[in-house]
């Protein structure tokens, strides 16, 4: 099969299939981003129109089994510790699912209101590692709850200031370099972000993270969310890029791979269907590249903030409209 | 798999495949046993030597199992350290520290190992000595120790982001290990041995801007004990030579972004006209020689945008720098249509 139009069959298959895998030691190995693994799958199916595709009251029940009660959030596993990304997982998975209500809203709140440092930023949990991604997850989970009023934004974006470097990008910690997958809140110079993370573009349509390195089909959601909420999509070549992702799929087992030829996976997979439908491809559900979900629901929700991405298009081939 | 990066695909038989599941059965049982024992040894909250070597045998197998980490630090703090002196603890930390080492060099990416030394290091106690000098002894050792163990990493990867985060914060936390000085020194050699390593020259820019205070456009330099004219001089030196640094790169390779990114770094707001000028010269005479540069055209038409900001003086000709950038802009949507929107976006705005 070729590689120039979006296998969804394949890929569907292929996400379903990635609960089967228990003789694989690395099944097993990665248990500690299970949780992550469900909402990338989910996400992915639910932006390619088959959300019933994996069985809904499974997945609510494995998530209830991620709860950590003596911490109170959500850890990848069962029996493993929470943690705040796996936290953020289990609300946008019950988010999508429709299914908050299994959330013990008022324990969540506090465990990641507690996570906020003195000097504004967010921990990952109550061991310490600092990071702007972090933040960025205590955000959207409050958001997503309800309770963002509840969080100190004004120390908040002193700490993103204190993080924020000349070329317009954002580090992982003050003094780190810009990274296309710290990008995602902001108080920014429009045009200085624009212009750096246009030139994420490399010349094989692919972005890359950080000058001179190499091109990975996650950062083209990394660096397309931002464009779209900078709403300067048209900055780059959409067309050279919806090719690379294309090209990194395996049209025999299905998925998407970091780059054309690698192993598939489903962390891939999901970012390189979150980039195809902000590039407008056809047949996709709109995904908010704000909270990397899908787009309807986050409107239902009343969250939708005034991103925009390149539109829709009818047929194979046909080429976006760029107004 | 739930996140490959950079492994090459292979088509395999079905009968490979079952070979292969076959032959990984006896792993999967070992590993599953491992994993049920240290949870359940978790969930007793036992704090014995004996969980702790649990520990040690599954994070051999698996680092990135982040509850074990959390567990072993639980058993250090409610167990182990509890019956210790302070030098038996500095030995437990130490020996975790080279464990950690190890497995740095067979996963040089994984958060929850770098997460792991920092929290070794921040346990270290005062030591041996009771007094001045010597009570910090122990942890001067392991904080060199560990300077030498990012820049190893750094000398593997020169791009490895988590090294370099991990640098700053051992410059961050024990500040003699490394005056500005030697960090010039230091990024400098990087960039020397690649140009293209921007992070290198990321951090240049960030041990440059904390010695002039925030970045060049505000050229406060605080140097206490110096003479104003001395700090004034150094100063101007210390900026020259930046310049002239940065030329070599912008000549040797003038299609690598990074020093055209650092070079933008290094201008500013553009607040000196003298300098905005002289550094559009070089870009033109650059030009003249490769006449179709991408960067040398998106580089002129920013520091002529710039340029625009002293309009009152006698020596910006505003229509001239205006037909300038125009001209820019259309032959850089002919070398680099990926991005036209953004040139045409630009032109609309001059």
């Amino acid at each position: 099969m070729s590689t120039t139009e979006l296998l969804v069959p394949l890929h569907v298959k292929y996400i379903q299939s990635l609960g089967e895998n228990k003789d694989d030691l690395a099944y097993h190995l990665t248990a500690h981003l299970r949780l992550n693994a469900i909402y990338w799958g989910l996400t992915a199916l639910c932006i390619m129109g088959h959300q019933d595709a994996l069985d809904r009251e499974e997945m609510i029940k494995f998530v209830d089994d991620c709860w950590d009660d003596e911490i109170g959030g959500y850890a990848a596993h069962p029996g493993h510790d929470a943690h705040l990304l796996s936290t953020l997982s289990a609300i946008q998975i019950l988010t999508t699912q429709d299914a908050l209500e299994h959330v013990k809203v008022d324990r969540v709140v506090l465990f990641i209101l507690s996570l906020q440092q003195p000097d504004g930023s967010v921990a990952g949990d109550q061991w310490g590692e600092i990071d702007t991604r972090f933040l960025y997850c205590a955000v959207q989970a409050l958001s997503l709850l309800g309770r963002l009023d509840e969080f100190n934004k004004e120390k908040a974006v002193a700490y993103l200031r204190r993080c924020r470097n000349f070329d317009g990008g954002f580090g992982s910690s003050p003094g780190g370099e810009s990274h296309a997958a710290q990008g995602n809140l902001h108080e920014v110079d429009e045009q200085m972000l624009g212009w750096w993370l246009a030139e994420r573009q490399v010349p094989n349509g692919g972005f890359n993270g950080r000058p001179e390195k190499l091109e990975d089909v996650c950062y083209s959601f990394w660096v397309l969310s931002v464009l779209a909420i900078l709403r300067k999509m048209t900055w780059i070549d959409s067309e050279k890029l919806t090719t690379f992702i294309l090209s990194a799929q395996d049209p025999e087992g299905g998925g998407i791979a970091d780059r054309p030829g690698d192993m598939v996976d489903v962390f891939h997979t999901h970012f390189g269907v979150a980039g195809l439908s902000l590039l407008g491809y056809p047949g996709l559900n709109d995904l908010d590249p704000v909270y990397c979900m899908p787009a309807e629901l986050i409107k239902r929700k009343g969250l939708t903030k005034a991103w925009l991405a390149l539109p829709r298009r009818d047929a194979i081939g046909g080429k976006p409209d760029h107004e | 798999m739930v996140s490959n990066h950079n492994v090459k695909r292979t088509r395999v038989s079905p009968e490979a495949l079952e070979a292969k599941r076959l032959k990984e059965l006896s792993k999967v049982k070992e590993y599953l046993a491992l994993n049920d024992d240290l949870l359940a040894r978790k969930r007793s909250k036992t704090y014995r030597k004996e969980d702790f070597e649990a520990t040690t045998r599954i994070l051999s197998i698996n680092p990135e199992f982040y509850t074990a980490w959390n567990y072993r630090r639980e058993i250090f703090l409610n167990g182990l350290f509890p019956a210790s002196t302070p030098a038996q603890i500095d030995e437990f930390l130490s020996s975790d520290l080279d464990m950690t080492m190890a497995q740095l060099q067979r996963h040089p990416k994984v958060y929850w190992i770098w997460n792991h030394r920092r929290w070794c290091l921040e346990h270290v106690p005062e030591g041996p000595g009771e007094d001045g000098d010597s009570r910090e002894g122990w942890r001067r050792d392991n904080w060199n120790k560990e300077m030498f163990v990012a820049e190893k990493m750094l000398d593997r990867d020169p791009r490895n982001f988590h090294a370099w985060n991990y640098r700053r914060y051992i410059v961050a936390s024990w500040p003699s290990i490394r005056t500005k000085d030697d960090e010039l020194k230091y990024t400098k050699k990087k960039i020397q041995s690649n140009f293209s390593n921007f992070s290198a020259w990321h951090q240049r820019s960030k041990v440059l801007g904390a010695m002039w205070e925030v970045t060049p456009a505000t050229r406060t330099e605080q140097d206490e004990g110096m003479s104003s004219h001395h700090t004034y001089s150094r100063f101007w030196l210390i900026i020259l030579e930046e310049f002239e640094f940065v030329k070599s790169a912008l000549w040797t390779d003038p299609g690598d972004q990074s020093a055209w990114i650092y070079h933008r770094w290094l201008i500013g707001e553009g607040d000196d006209l003298v300098v905005l000028q002289r550094e559009i010269d070089v870009i033109e005479e650059l030009l003249v020689e490769e006449p179709d540069s991408k960067w040398c055209l998106d580089s002129l038409v920013h520091f002529q945008r710039l340029l625009l900001q002293h309009k009152d003086e006698s020596s910006v000709d505003v229509s001239s720098i205006q037909q300038r950038c125009a001209f820019a802009l259309t032959k850089l949507e002919a070398i680099d249509p990926k991005r036209n929107q953004r040139y045409q976006d630009i032109k609309l705005q001059l």
